[in-house]
């Protein structure tokens, strides 16, 4: 694929938009980032397929939060019931109970207050309405602590405060972790403060202490955590889904991405000519026109040829965020294409199973190497109709005794397979049956 | 959905493993801030906290309901040491001190027991002796320890159903994506073949952005403003939607016929390099039907043979002589050029293998290459009828 900056074609080409510059430091570090790992994955970075491969993989940042943030406000829910319970039971023995009700009052009428933004303008928390919130969660843990202070029990006594760290849960599925992560710090810094300060330490009322500081601080952190592990989760699988439609593709393909750049550089070339034919490019051409017009030809020369070389397994490799990152591929006779949708399923299965979570142990070395042929080795018999195609993965991801039926049987689907283990790296061969002539 | 079922699995069991760790890890602080229980309980009540929590990491790994086993059996024995190993007096404190064990450590398998019924019933029946034990020690059911017991047993059987039931929904949203993203690589890939497949426009659209890229130079300015308004116009009806279907694309004939004459189409091909300065003189056969698409990459291989005469033979005259059996048709292009030196030219150089031929071996025929320098270059292309 071409490695030349996209930006030498267009430049100087009458009735070409140029992209604004960026407007806040946030913006130009997120689109050069986003660029650069693309540029160096060898992906075009402005064309509208990666936009639109872009825009596929936005929405897993919030997909399903919606529910998961439903199922915590559940939880929290039931916390308040349990919380309320709890309180009115100890109303006599409080001696200014009413200030604890005040605070389950407007924590009641904030829940209500968010329900009902949320029912009317969705499943979204803006920042400044999650600020408002801290703040109303802020009065009601205060509102509280001055109702139980003169108890001098905050363990037998706080109720509308605990229900504070549980209104973080639903919270913590709407806002990023590095927003919601503070607020539960102060919120455990608060709770310290007042338990040492409220009543007296001792070795009977410090394990009380420690249970309801875990009380407070750990749900809403779990609640990060799984939040966080279901967002990677939503991820994977969309990259999965995605790069899945690669196995219905021809035997050779050109990809989601080259479609569009070829559609481009047909478009630059037809703004080029038309510049000649009507004169506003003078003839002889100025230099840059003449450069603009070599690298043009190159890159459509280069495209021209693209499809024609690259198999759908290189189109999936390269597309996928998890496997471009930790799987290479070597396939110099272009092999992949002859594999029926079967075949291909089992192999790309056989790679999700064997990446495993896809963290790179060593910089610069893959987790699984797939290699494609030679055809006709020992072993691989080649007939007029069909030949036994060798796929090699040398997988240093998962070890073998953790690699689930899955993987297994999605080698069977590609053909029978040996397998061993040397120096930690699994080793496996299949004979993967082909047909000399694909029909797709 | 099989290996998304895998991934909720994944997902639920790393939940129990890091809930049931944190649970306990607190509870140790609790305990041993008391100051109230003996030695030998305590020691054993750790040693039971940390086969709980190595039961636990094996679980988070495999899932296994012996592990599910351990994992309670440990918790239960940590709590009856320490519960049954204290005085009176201290229980309560040390009550409170065990509730995040017996709440969210001894809770937290029931996250991953979906498809394990064993293990479930296994750590329904620990939870009711748990609440049982610590309302006991607590000193009633209504205390603040069993009411949090109850309460995260209840918070966590409701995460658990609400992890399960919401992956299922994004599973579906996500194949919805997919079958989205399936069609659109479709038309995608519909598109690139469209384009791609218009390449005899594009190779006279190459030829003429080769010209402009030596700014024009060596063709009459009017010859050149005719071939970028016809290669422009072509490009525009192609971007339109419409493969072009002209009489004459300049040079070629483009429409899509299932037998082309290869005549009238030679005729085009001279006519077009007469126009950029080179002569070419026809020999031979006249009237040959090929097949079109073999009649596209013969004609593509004849026109980059032609061009690289124009280009680095300096000579303005190059000849052409088509032979044809019932099998294949021939064309020899020879000039009396300066010649090269075969094994100089990088084989890897992609002019001549890739568009010549390549082109050729694609459609079952080949090209073979004859030169000296000072003697002129010989091309033999063949292609089957």
């Amino acid at each position: 694929m071409s490695r030349v900056p996209e930006d030498t074609i267009s430049r100087g080409l009458p009735g070409d938009t140029v992209q604004p510059a960026p407007r806040t430091r946030r913006e130009a570090r997120e689109r050069y980032r986003g660029s650069e790992r693309r540029q160096a994955r060898g992906l075009p970075s402005t064309s509208t397929g990666a936009r639109s491969l872009r825009q596929a993989a936005k929405p897993g940042a919030s997909l399903g939060a919606g529910y998961l943030g439903l199922g915590a406000a559940v939880l929290t829910a039931i916390e308040a019931v349990a919380g309320i319970a709890f309180f009115l039971i100890r109303w006599d023995t409080l001696s200014q109970p009413w200030f604890p009700a005040a605070a389950w009052g407007l924590y009641l009428v904030a829940a209500v207050a968010v329900g009902i933004s949320v029912l009317t303008y969705g499943e979204r928390l803006t920042g400044p309405a999650f600020a408002l919130i801290c703040v109303v969660l802020a009065c009601v843990v205060c509102l509280d602590f001055i109702g139980i202070w003169p108890e001098h029990d905050i363990v037998h006594t706080a109720t509308a405060s605990i229900a504070a760290g549980y209104a973080l849960l639903p919270i913590a599925t709407l806002r990023p972790a590095r927003e919601v992560a503070p607020a539960i710090a102060v919120l455990g810094v608060a709770f310290i403060v007042m338990a040492v300060t409220s009543t007296p330490v001792t070795t009977d009322t410090l394990p009380g202490m420690v249970t309801l500081l875990a009380l407070v601080v750990v749900p809403p952190s779990v609640a990060l955590f799984v939040v966080h592990r279901f967002r990677q989760l939503v991820q994977r699988e969309l990259d999965r889904v995605l790069v899945q439609s690669n196995v219905q593709a021809p035997q050779f393909a050109v990809g989601m991405l080259a479609s569009d750049e070829l559609a481009r550089l047909d478009l630059a070339a037809e703004k080029l000519l038309d510049a000649v034919a009507n004169g506003t490019d003078p003839l002889p051409l100025s230099d840059a026109s003449a450069s603009v017009a070599a690298s043009l030809a190159t890159e459509l020369r280069l495209h021209l040829i693209e499809g024609r070389r690259e198999t759908w397994l290189y189109h999936a490799i390269t597309e996928s965020d998890h496997l471009g990152r930790s799987v290479s591929v070597a396939d110099p006779g272009s092999l992949a294409g002859h594999l029926s949708p079967a075949q291909r399923d089992g192999l790309l299965q056989a790679l999700w199973q064997m990446v495993g979570d896809g963290r790179v142990s060593q910089p610069g070395v893959p987790v699984v190497s797939v290699t494609l042929g030679p055809v006709g080795s020992a072993g691989h018999p080649v007939t007029d109709e069909t030949m036994d195609v060798p796929i090699v993965f040398e997988s240093r991801g998962v070890p073998r005794r953790s690699l689930g039926p899955t993987a297994w049987s999605a080698l069977e689907r590609i053909g029978p397979y040996t397998h061993s283990v040397r120096d930690g790296v699994l080793h496996v061969v299949a004979h993967c049956v082909v047909s000399r002539h694909p029909t797709m | 959905m099989e290996l998304i079922a895998q991934e909720r699995d994944r997902l639920l069991r790393s939940t129990t493993r890091v809930v049931g760790i944190l649970c306990a890890l607190v509870s140790v602080v609790g305990i041993v801030c008391s100051l109230a229980v003996p030695t030998a309980p305590l020691v054993g009540a750790l040693l039971c906290i940390a086969v709980m929590i190595g039961a636990l990491v094996l679980f988070g790994r495999s899932g296994a309901v012996w592990w599910t086993a351990l994992v309670l059996a440990a918790g239960l024995g940590a709590l009856a040491l320490l519960l049954f190993g204290v005085d009176d007096t201290v229980r309560p404190v040390v009550a409170s001190a065990v509730v995040p064990l017996a709440a969210g450590g001894l809770a937290s398998p029931l996250m991953a027991q979906r498809g394990h019924p064993i293990g479930l019933a296994l750590t329904i029946a620990a939870g009711v002796v748990t609440i049982v034990t610590v309302a006991w020690a607590g000193g009633g059911p209504l205390t603040t320890p069993v009411s949090g017991v109850v309460l995260v047993w209840v918070l966590i059987a409701v995460v658990a159903v609400w992890i399960s039931r919401s992956i299922p929904r994004v599973a579906r949203r996500i194949y919805s994506i997919g079958n989205a993203h399936r069609a659109e690589r479709q038309a995608s890939e519909t598109e690139a073949q469209r384009r791609q497949g218009a390449r005899l426009l594009h190779d006279t659209v190459l030829a003429t952005l080769t010209l402009l890229a030596h700014s024009g130079v060596g063709v009459s300015e009017q010859a050149m403003r005719e071939q970028a308004a016809e290669d422009a116009r072509l490009l525009r009806h192609l971007r339109l939607g419409a493969t072009p279907q002209p009489q004459q694309s300049g040079d070629y004939s483009l429409t899509r016929q299932e037998e082309s004459p290869l005549g009238q189409t030679l005729e085009s091909v001279k006519q077009r390099f007469g126009r950029m300065g080179l002569e070419v003189s026809w020999h031979g056969t006249g009237q040959v039907l090929l097949p079109s698409n073999v009649l596209d990459a013969f004609l593509l291989a004849l026109g980059e043979c032609l061009e690289n005469v124009r280009r680095h033979a300096g000579v303005g005259e190059a000849h052409v002589t088509i032979v044809h059996d019932d099998e294949t048709v021939r064309a020899m292009v020879t000039d009396s050029g300066v010649g090269f030196e075969i094994g100089e030219v990088s084989a890897e150089r992609l002019g001549f293998k890739e568009s010549v031929v390549n082109r050729l071996r694609e459609v079952g025929g080949d090209a073979k290459l004859f030169s000296a320098p000072g003697s002129g270059t010989t091309v033999v292309l063949e292609a089957p009828r």
